[in-house]
């Protein structure tokens, strides 16, 4: 069976757990002690991982590395509808791949804002993490804004959610836990609300549900 | 507070608040939580749950209520009356726990509030088939992005200038105009708010916005460079009201009989059924307090006569009551002045809403017994439960289908309602022996209708194993004959009295001749409003509102029916 090492706490890890349960797909979690433990710095985890960071899968013997990539992975090998990553519109991967790219930068300010906050990780500089956050939240916010005008709800045009919506997601709500309001954001706060009602959307700690959707879709809009 | 606090702002376009969404919102320091009702209703309230502080601009936006996320508190849509609190023994909050909520209007596509606000909006000629633009937050002084925004502009031809509201016009040669309102979030913080006259649509309408969307942010640039050289303000403080007084206070004492404070006006007034006229009742001024499924009012009526009726309205419902009202045929006056001489625009005393059939909500499954006119606190019951998606099955009993009061109310959870129509008393017993095979686990029923259908009905559950506790019921009179023969004494255990209770007179009386401001509604020992604790003694139980276990356990009496059997009783108050 597919192992996913894992933290609870980790927003990437997360990315992970929401796309195997968007894709029904069986895994195991092998739960690894990132805080306090630090174990994802310990020799047996550096030799599955030399960069010492989670997540990892292990997939039948292919083990691979960072949240982004294991999302390209899954979803090319597990997704047969083929709409979370679609692998015929080059357009489409493009603009993916851009978006992955944006999320691993949410993670270098909004994380590592998170982490000092948390985490006691006291070397990080907490006011240049959330000024780095803001800057791209407010790009987030205006192509989220800009996508409901021109009818779409995801961040890549079309009318399912991809994997750019996935890696986006989490550390983008988790924000309040580094000290970065979403209060500028209502286009990013309204995405948040459609993601949560994505069928097989699964929370974590300091990711809270949302309610159900209006029943009509024209009623949404009042 | 300021001048400031008694202006109108806009706070959000109106796109902001799609249905089932909570948008969070800052005014001059304070923070609101934001959200449009299914009804279109646009609440703005302060974003703390009164529990324990939590921000409800997390909350779910249940289309009728706001659902705190942390012990999921629900505040109901307009009043942010506390509608329900998960295991609260009662499962009814007092109906004043309720939430601050601030002035808010909608117009120009856009939602405006103020703290304090009254009065019109600053004039929009215009701007009648606007284009709201996309608002863009700045990290600065509202003064200061006043101040930029003169210079704002899309061409050469466009030009600033300062309006008396404090927004800025910008106007171009060829009649373009942009009207551009700041919100101050926070002494530093300010968002730009636009409209533009150009009524564009489609490629046009998102050309317009991101023209405008990029400038107000190559302007944000330049105001946030000034402002990071310059000290920032020290941030707002806005005081969060505390809990009114009048909830931590001691109420003075009080010789007020039964109260009557609201005004409402009949707005509607139509047969809902055969010999059934239904009533809707709209505040003469201002809101109606928050009222709970299950809850009656008391309506004073024209001939001096005060009678109660259930509120029949869901969730969400809050800007009206609906009561119905059947025509009694041995009528004292009641139904009868109802019937004929109050009229559609006629105002009406009523009391605030009171609660004393409260709902529970953490059942498996309800049941659901309604009999005739009974079926009235059972449909705000129903509608409840059925907005949460919760399960239950509501049975009628009807003489027929021209009986059938409310169908649009009960054709909102047309899968679990069941009609018996036509049923003699024995066929009654029969389905009722059905319906109530089986108690289960965590099953709850709720009965109410004519007397003789609710006694069957209470002793059919007790028959087949319900347990007191799940049986839920509600007369609509007391028929019993109450004997007020006897003599006694009534020690006051908080209020330090001995009363004298002399036959002939209720210990409600006595009560109230001495001072004590004791609620109540039908003293007739049906509804329950002028229950009181019993700390010590022996109660006549003549009342019909407690159950058999209540009675027997002695802890509570009816002060308007019931009486000692002892010489003395010890009352809780």
């Amino acid at each position: 069976m597919l192992k996913l090492y894992d933290y609870e706490l980790s927003g990437n890890c997360y990315k992970l757990r929401l796309l195997l349960s968007f894709l029904g797909v069986q895994y195991r979690s092998e739960l690894i002690d990132f805080y306090p433990g630090n174990q994802h710095k310990s020799p047996d985890f550096r030799q599955i991982n030399p960069l010492g960071q989670l997540p990892v899968i292990d997939d039948n013997g292919l083990v691979l590395r960072d949240a982004q990539a294991i999302l390209v992975y899954l979803a090319s090998k597990y997704d047969p509808s083929n709409r979370w990553y679609p692998r015929e519109s080059p357009e489409l991967l493009g603009q993916i791949s851009q978006w992955l790219a944006f999320a691993d930068a949410i993670t270098a300010t909004a994380s590592a804002a998170r982490l000092h906050d948390g985490l006691f990780y006291s070397e990080i500089d907490v006011e240049a993490a959330r000024a780095g956050a803001h800057r791209l939240f407010r790009v987030l916010d205006e192509h989220l804004f800009f996508a409901e005008e021109e009818g779409q709800d995801w961040i890549c045009p079309g009318e399912h959610p991809t994997i750019a919506d996935i890696a986006c997601f989490p550390y983008t709500v988790l924000s309040e836990e580094g000290g970065i309001s979403r209060i500028d954001y209502p286009a990013i706060r309204r995405w948040s609300d459609r993601f949560k009602r994505i069928p097989g959307f699964v929370v974590m700690s300091g990711v809270f549900p949302a309610g159900p959707a209006a029943t009509d879709r024209r009623q949404a809009v009042a | 507070m300021s001048d400031l606090h008694r202006k109108w702002y806009p706070i959000a376009s109106s796109s902001d608040l799609p249905k089932r969404h909570v948008y969070q919102a800052q005014l001059l320091g304070r923070e609101f939580a934001v959200w449009r009702a299914d009804d279109g209703y646009v609440n703005v309230w302060e974003n703390r749950c009164l529990h324990r502080g939590v921000r409800l601009s997390i909350g779910i936006n249940n289309g009728s209520d706001l659902k705190c996320q942390y012990h999921g508190w629900r505040y109901a849509n307009r009043t942010a009356g506390c509608t329900y609190i998960p295991a609260h023994p009662a499962d009814a909050p007092a109906r004043t726990i309720c939430n601050n909520t601030y002035p808010a209007q909608e117009a120009h596509g856009l939602v405006w509030a103020g703290e304090q606000a009254s009065g019109d909006l600053p004039p929009l000629d215009g701007f009648e088939a606007a284009t709201v633009l996309r608002p863009v937050p700045v990290l600065a002084p509202m003064e200061m992005v006043v101040e930029a925004l003169l210079a704002y502009g899309w061409d050469d031809s466009c030009s600033g200038r300062a309006n008396a509201d404090g927004s800025v016009t910008v106007t171009a040669a060829d009649g373009a105009e942009v009207r551009l309102f700041v919100q101050p979030m926070d002494s530093n913080r300010s968002a730009i708010r636009g409209v533009s006259n150009q009524p564009v649509k489609g490629a046009d309408r998102i050309r317009l916005l991101k023209r405008h969307s990029w400038l107000m942010q190559e302007l944000r640039s330049q105001i946030e460079a000034c402002a990071s050289s310059q000290e920032a303000p020290p941030p707002y403080q806005p005081v969060i009201a505390r809990v009114s007084e009048d909830l931590v206070d001691i109420p003075a004492i009080g010789t007020e009989m039964r109260k009557a404070e609201l005004r409402v006006q009949v707005a509607g007034k139509e047969m809902t059924a055969e010999g059934i006229v239904s009533l809707r009742l709209e505040p003469v001024k201002g809101s109606l307090p928050t009222f709970q499924p299950g809850a009656h009012i008391d309506v004073h009526l024209p001939n001096g006569l005060v009678r109660q009726y259930s509120i029949t309205n869901g969730p969400g419902e809050t800007d009206h009551y609906r009561i119905g009202v059947k025509r009694e045929p041995n009528s004292k006056g009641g139904s009868a002045a109802i019937h004929d001489a109050v009229k559609a625009g006629d105002v009406l005393a009523i009391s605030a809403p009171r609660n004393n059939f409260p709902l529970r909500r953490n059942a498996e499954h309800t049941i659901f017994v309604a009999g005739g006119i009974g079926v009235t606190p059972l449909i705000s019951m129903a509608r409840a439960l059925n907005a949460q998606g919760l399960s239950f099955e509501f049975h009628y009993f009807v003489q027929s289908d021209d009986h059938v009061a409310f169908k649009p109310q009960i054709g909102e959870y047309e899968q679990a309602l069941i009609l018996h129509k036509a049923l003699t008393p024995e066929a009654t017993g029969a389905r009722l022996t059905e319906i109530l095979a089986e108690p289960g686990f965590a099953r709850h029923v709720y009965i109410c209708g004519p007397g003789p259908m609710l006694e069957a009905a209470r002793a059919i559950a007790a028959e087949q194993g319900w347990s007191d506790e799940t049986v839920h019921f509600e007369y609509f009179a007391n028929t019993a004959e109450v004997d007020d023969s006897t003599a006694f004494e009534v020690d006051l255990a908080r209020s330090a009295m001995t009363l004298k209770v002399p036959a002939g007179k209720t210990i409600l009386e006595v009560l109230r001749e001495n001072g004590i401001d004791m609620p109540s509604s039908c003293e007739q020992g049906a509804c329950g409003t002028c229950r009181c604790g019993v700390i010590e003694g022996a109660v006549k139980h003549q009342d019909v509102y407690l159950s058999d276990a209540e009675k027997a356990e002695g802890k509570s009496i009816m002060t308007c029916v019931s009486r000692a059997v002892s010489d003395r009783l010890i009352l809780d108050i």
